[in-house]
């Protein structure tokens, strides 16, 4: 099941629609904000995504970490 | 024969005490506006600068003269084409926001010609209404007469009529501010905060640049707007003067609430002409010290004059002044394609320039512009590049100012979400989610564009976007001015292949 999310990644200037998907990890995620926002902001390696003030495991699907319709996340720089 | 003196009062103190009728079935609350009160309370009414019917055509006259005079000097298609491409742009976004929405002036003056709850009050805003008129027409004249010429300026007329992004929010900050508005928050609204606090002040710096650009077609033209607004501002005033001695709660709300919506759209108007789509040779302040200079003084002054407090929000406004129209023309670059007009890359006098008028959060917004540089510098200038150098995935947009989610700073977006009656909305900023919660009845159904797309509304594929909803054209849709062959890139090496 599809789940928009607002990513905002560090760095950047503005938040983005990412359609994602329940089965997708965290790191998966993480992935897709920054290929989103390459053409503003540089890939990094070592981020952690930030939910409802939570850091979240990357290895978890969107399922397993709660992540809810039309939510804000963040990928920030570790 | 009387002197003006000594006849006009006579012949703008008109009402009587109405006996057939009641007072409440001729100015409806609804319509008029809160509080509500007698007449008696309103006999008072006095604008500061007054003027009769044959004063007033004489002087619009001689002014519609003038400007039609200096189009004829300067105003040709040859003397416009000579224009540097920056400000030409920048002509674009006003020539796009300015015309109709000087229109719904017209109708928002006829409600308080209608409504409004004296007489004196009521004859100042026919002679707004008809100045409105003339802004609506002066605009779309010299600038439609240049669609033969550049396709984008089509835009004149066609901007409020599509549904691209900033036209939905354009149309609603302006359907609320003088469309489906009341007299009474229309004139504080409009008058006392959007013409005296922005436009009238805007015009002043616009102005400025565009002689400063040599476009002194845009320049008599402004300067000749300017004029109007000054005199049919000072509604406003009494009217506030009234609410705040009856409701001052609501006055102060009035005011709060419509500082900040000026503010969102102002910043990015003038914001982006002054600090990016003007020639950094030709900008003689940044837009902050504009700011600081002429708008928010003078608002703090005319805060201070009727009691009124500080907007709780201040320090946001402040803080903002260093980053949200530069985090606008950010994303709007790397999104240029949803747009109307060019744009232009900053290269490294611009962006020396911006460090120098930005120095607190410059580091960060130099980050992206030098990420942005090396897109072009490795895919190469050219047309069939611009893609390369554009973003693919939906941006995100308030759910109160219908704008980006630019609120903040790179390092934190300032962006909040809010769980109202089991959906969740999301807003650019605390004032835009108060103003929301103030009135969530008006604003709870309304849909920024990625609601828009989510329950297929709106197409959800780029093309489709631009053609269809946005009624964009590959001729009409923004493009980087230059198509990337910037001499400064030349000089950039690519990066190495991985």
């Amino acid at each position: 099941m599809s789940i928009p999310l607002y990513g905002f990644l560090q760095g950047d200037v503005l938040g983005l629609l990412i359609l994602a998907e329940e089965h997708e990890t965290v790191h998966a995620l993480s992935e897709r904000l920054q290929e989103a926002a390459s053409v503003r902001v540089g890939h990094t390696q070592d981020v952690r995504v930030i939910y409802k003030g939570n850091v979240l495991a990357p290895g978890l699907t969107l399922r397993e970490a709660g992540l809810a319709s039309l939510e804000r996340f963040d990928v920030v720089r570790s | 024969m009387l002197n003006r003196e000594e006849w006009l009062h006579l012949a703008h103190k008109l009402d009587w005490q109405y006996s057939y009728v009641r007072e409440e079935d001729i100015f409806p609350e609804l319509i008029s506006g809160r509080p509500y009160l007698p007449h008696s309370e309103w006999q008072d009414w006095e604008e500061s600068f007054k003027t009769s019917y044959r004063e007033y055509v004489e002087n619009q006259f001689d002014k519609d003269m003038a400007v039609y005079a200096v189009r004829d000097a300067v105003g040709r298609l040859e003397n416009i084409q000579k224009l540097a491409t920056p400000w030409m742009n920048s002509l674009k976004v006003h020539a796009a926001a300015l015309p109709l929405a000087e229109f719904t002036g017209v109708i928002g003056n006829l409600r308080g010609a209608r409504f409004g709850r004296d007489s004196a009050w009521r004859t100042m805003a026919v002679f707004g209404a008809m100045d409105e008129f003339r802004h609506t027409q002066i605009p779309l004249l010299l600038f439609h007469q240049l669609v033969r010429w550049d396709a984008q300026f089509d835009w004149a007329h066609k901007f409020y009529h599509t549904n691209n992004w900033f036209a939905i929010a354009a149309r609603h900050f302006i359907d609320e501010l003088t469309v489906g508005q009341n007299a009474i928050e229309f004139h504080i609204a409009t008058n006392c905060v959007f013409e005296t606090g922005f436009t009238n002040l805007q015009f002043v710096g616009l102005a400025s640049l565009a002689h400063g650009a040599k476009d002194h077609l845009f320049e008599k033209m402004v300067t000749s707007i300017q004029t109007d607004e000054a005199r049919h501002a000072q509604i406003g005033p009494p009217v506030l003067a009234k609410v705040m001695k009856h409701d001052p709660d609501y006055a102060q709300y009035l005011m709060d609430k419509w500082f900040w919506r000026n503010w969102r759209m102002f910043s990015i108007l003038t914001g982006v002409s002054m600090d990016y789509l003007t020639a950094t040779e030709q900008r003689t302040y940044s837009f902050k010290e504009f700011m600081e200079e002429w708008i928010l003084d003078q608002f703090l002054r005319t805060l201070d004059e009727f009691g009124l407090k500080r907007p709780w929000y201040w320090e946001t406004v402040l803080e903002e002044l260093e980053t949200y129209h530069h985090m606008i023309y950010a994303s709007a670059y790397t999104y240029r394609a949803t747009l109307w007009f060019n744009f232009v890359l900053p290269g490294p006098d611009e962006r020396k320039w911006l460090r120098q008028k930005y120095p607190k959060h410059w580091d960060e917004m130099d980050a992206v512009w030098e990420t942005v540089s090396a897109r072009w510098a490795a895919v190469g200038p050219g047309s069939e590049n611009e893609l390369s150098v554009h973003g693919k995935v939906l941006p995100t947009f308030c759910d109160l100012c219908q704008l980006p989610l630019c609120g903040g700073t790179p390092q934190k977006n300032a962006a909040i979400v809010l769980l109202f009656e089991n959906q969740n909305y999301i807003f650019c900023s605390e004032p835009c989610r108060w103003i929301f919660l103030r009135e969530p009845e008006r604003y709870a159904g309304h849909r920024e564009l990625v609601k828009r797309v989510l329950s297929g509304e709106a197409p959800s594929n780029l093309p489709d976007l631009l053609t269809k909803y946005f009624q964009l054209t590959p001729e009409t849709w923004g493009k980087d001015a230059y198509s990337g062959a910037y001499d400064w890139l030349a000089a950039k090496e690519a990066p190495a292949a991985h």
